[in-house]
């Protein structure tokens, strides 16, 4: 039962409870609140051996640089990743979402690894269900017993398969790097190279992108998420030191409360405390 | 192209009233400008990146622009209007050098520029003005300005996009606000073009229309020197 | 006054629109702006599309494929928002392959066409798609159905859809013949589709087709210099 120390369970799927009171509030003139936005480059590519994923590092909220390291390849599972653009919040619940559904799919389908399409198959029907509400833009990338994969997928619900792709508003940066860059059959190394140089172009080009470049080579039976794969962009050395004199917080009142001391326990902990723990059972 | 509900559901509706579209006279090309001045200088910065949207236009147009050879207007904002307006500015300087026979001085610069935005009310320039030169006396001066011409007189100024995350710093550090036991005492010309160059590398950290670089122009009874400073680039 | 006067000016004026997360098309819908076309010949029918998706003006994704496939001898061509034909398509296969197995026989090319129009007609107010759905099954042999935005469904021998689709009418009108050849189905569906890819700017990239008979599909696709040419000016 509901009390008012205890909240209820919460029942499953978004809450709409605020909804009507919200659009009260909109037409008397607040305005709502504004959502973190990755104005993002993502990208993916395949290669000879698997897929290379791509991403900058910025989140933006309006003009203003609200995280300058994030991660935006996000994990779906040991041969799958998900690079994200979009609305921050939107693109994380729903890889982590999609994530434990492909583990669930995993153990009851006995499978060792889960194919792509069935991730691409589970985030479509779930954006479109959402009717594009969900802001979430995706490179979704991954190798399985078919080989590699490499899928883009729009907030409303649709998919394209490729063989290169990017999101994000630097989408249009890093696509021009790859129109004239990518070719079939393309080595690790060559791969990683195209990859950074689309990710900068975006960084460099495009305003809602920057910072850092992160890479993720996805092969079968074996990941490298390489966080940072770049540093393209080092803060500016300061001229002066800005650190304070002791004293300089002004000190508006002051109040002593001794500690008292009411009890003293030792707890042992190292090693000690583990040998002498029985193991006989 | 609109839709009618009920039974003509899927004919056009030519009905329905029209939609307006409006033309917006203004863009916001973005940039930052800050200037502090001395006893016996004054210095002003800008950086140098012209973007609008989420593209860049130029990685190095400077924003300053040398009006006299003791005055220096900094200008953000719609760069067509600062383009127009400091070319009126220009023209009514020299309309004023040949009438009076003399260079206009800082502060009646300052009181013509706040004229001419003001005489624009009603359409206004949209940029962010700081001007920066030596007052009669030598002094240092910085005059800044809203869009529609008010304007007033400090001691350091910062104005365009990344205004509202410099001027704090300034307080800070050059006003020496929320400071328990430092004692107020003249800026030196160093300290002040330092504190200058790290309040744009904080800027260029977070606010993407301001990177690049900077344009510094440092202005005495000697003339003015121009400096520049990387930033980055992303 | 002073700074408070700043503020309500900066208010006031009228503003750039600005559009912090990139321009409009970034965030519009995608959609297959597109020449579809399916013809029925003698003995099967031949499927056609171009391969251009555009999000506002830029072009999301240049080798799309259009054609997709519903069961082994039906396949669907795709217009209107991309979205909501690939979630269409992918629901009629499900009930497609769901109804074979119950059956035991390959499905009807006459069955899937009222599955795409159920659903069309059903949530024709949350739908953009016009679906032209094509194949051959042993009752009827080859056969074309069209499902126009709103849910009707008619059989034709010849259908064409999608925006560039308008700059044809008059080619396919004159050049449409019962009974053609396969090779000459495919040339026309081909010339078709290069004429309407021309004209139309939300169309473009490769032709793709497909021939479909009694022993399934075979694809093409003609890219470059094999898409044929017509008067340029």
């Amino acid at each position: 039962m509901a009390s008012v120390l205890l909240a209820e369970n919460q029942e499953p799927g978004f809450s709409f409870e605020n909804c009507r009171r919200n659009a009260f509030l909109a037409k008397k003139g607040n305005a709502l609140p504004k959502a973190t936005k990755t104005g993002t480059t993502i990208v993916g590519i395949i290669f000879k051996d698997g897929v290379i994923l791509g991403a900058d590092t910025r989140a933006t909220e309006d003009t203003i640089v609200s995280d300058k390291n994030c991660s935006k390849i996000h994990y779906l599972a040991k041969n799958m990743y998900c690079c994200g653009a979009g609305t921050a919040a939107d693109t994380e619940v729903t890889t982590q979402m999609i994530c434990s559904q492909l583990e669930l799919h995993r153990l009851s389908t006995n499978r060792d690894i889960v194919p792509v399409v069935t991730a691409c198959k589970f985030l479509k029907q779930m954006l479109f269900r959402y009717q594009g509400h969900i802001g979430a833009a995706l490179v979704l990338g991954g190798v399985d017993n078919t080989g590699p994969h490499l899928y883009s997928i729009h907030p409303h619900g649709s998919s394209d398969k490729l063989p290169y792709t990017t999101m994000g508003s630097g989408s249009l940066a890093a696509m021009a790097v790859f129109e004239a860059g990518w070719k079939p059959e393309l080595t690790e190394e060559e791969g990683k190279l195209l990859v950074r140089n689309a990710i900068a172009a975006g960084i460099f080009n495009d305003l809602g992108s920057g910072s850092n470049i992160d890479i993720c080579v996805i092969r079968r039976g074996s990941v490298d998420y390489i966080r940072p794969y770049e540093t393209a962009n080092l803060k500016g050395e300061k001229q002066m030191s800005y650190s304070f004199k002791k004293g300089t917080t002004a000190v508006l009142d002051v109040k002593t409360v001794p500690i008292i001391i009411e009890d003293v326990v030792v707890h042992h902990t190292g090693e000690a405390a583990v040998e002498s723990m029985d193991t006989s059972s | 192209m609109a839709m009618t509900e009920g039974a003509n559901r899927y004919l056009p509706d030519y009905s329905s009233h029209p939609v307006q579209h409006h033309f917006s006279p203004y863009s916001d090309n973005g940039g930052s400008i800050v200037s502090i001045a001395g006893d016996d200088f004054v210095v002003i910065g800008s950086d140098t990146r012209l973007s609008s949207g989420f593209s860049i236009h130029t990685r190095e147009q400077s924003k300053l622009f040398q009006v006299s050879n003791s005055t220096v207007l900094g200008s953000t904002g719609c760069w067509c209007d600062t383009l127009t307006l400091t070319r009126l500015v220009e023209a009514r300087m020299k309309m004023y050098e040949h009438s009076h026979n003399k260079v206009m001085s800082t502060p009646a610069i300052a009181q013509m520029l706040s004229t001419m935005m003001y005489y624009k009310r009603f359409f206004p320039y949209y940029v962010s003005n700081v001007l920066a030169g030596l007052d009669t006396e030598g002094k240092g001066c910085v005059f800044s300005y809203d869009p529609i011409g008010h304007f007033s007189r400090s001691d350091y100024r910062a104005g365009g996009s990344a205004g509202a995350l410099l001027q704090p710093l300034l307080d800070n550090q050059i006003g020496l606000k929320n400071q328990e036991g430092v004692t107020a005492a003249p800026i030196p010309l160093k300290r002040a073009v330092a504190i200058l160059k790290d309040v744009f590398i904080s800027a260029a950290e977070r606010d993407i229309y301001t990177g690049d670089g900077i344009e510094i122009k440092i202005i005495t009874k000697d003339g003015v020197r121009t400096e520049s400073f990387g930033l980055r680039k992303d | 006054m002073a700074l408070s006067g700043m503020t309500s000016q900066m208010s006031m004026t009228p503003k750039f629109q600005h559009n912090f997360m990139g321009p409009d098309w970034l965030h519009a819908e995608h959609s297959t702006g597109t020449s579809i076309m399916a013809v029925e010949y003698d003995g099967g029918v031949i499927i056609g599309a171009d391969s251009r998706t555009t999000t506002g003006a830029y072009i999301a994704n240049r080798v799309t494929d259009k054609l997709t496939r519903i069961s082994d001898s039906i396949y669907c061509c795709r217009s209107g928002s991309a979205a909501d034909t690939q979630a269409i398509a992918d629901i009629v296969a499900y009930h497609l392959e769901f109804l074979s197995l119950e059956q035991g026989e390959p499905p009807l090319v006459e069955t899937a066409a009222n599955i795409f129009r159920q659903l069309c007609y059903d949530y024709r107010d949350q739908l953009t798609a016009g679906i032209i759905v094509a194949g051959w099954d042993s009752r009827k042999g080859g056969q074309v159905y069209c499902i126009p935005v709103g849910g009707m469904l008619v059989r034709q021998p010849l259908s064409i859809g999608g925006s560039g689709s308008t700059y044809v009418y008059g080619y396919v009108d004159a050049n449409y013949k019962d009974n053609m050849t396969r090779e000459e189905c495919k040339k026309f569906v081909t010339n078709s589709l290069a004429l309407a890819m021309m004209r139309d700017g939300s169309s473009g990239g490769v032709v793709r087709l497909g021939a479909i008979d009694k022993t399934g599909i075979e694809r093409f696709v003609f890219t470059g210099k094999d898409i044929p040419k017509f008067y340029e000016g």
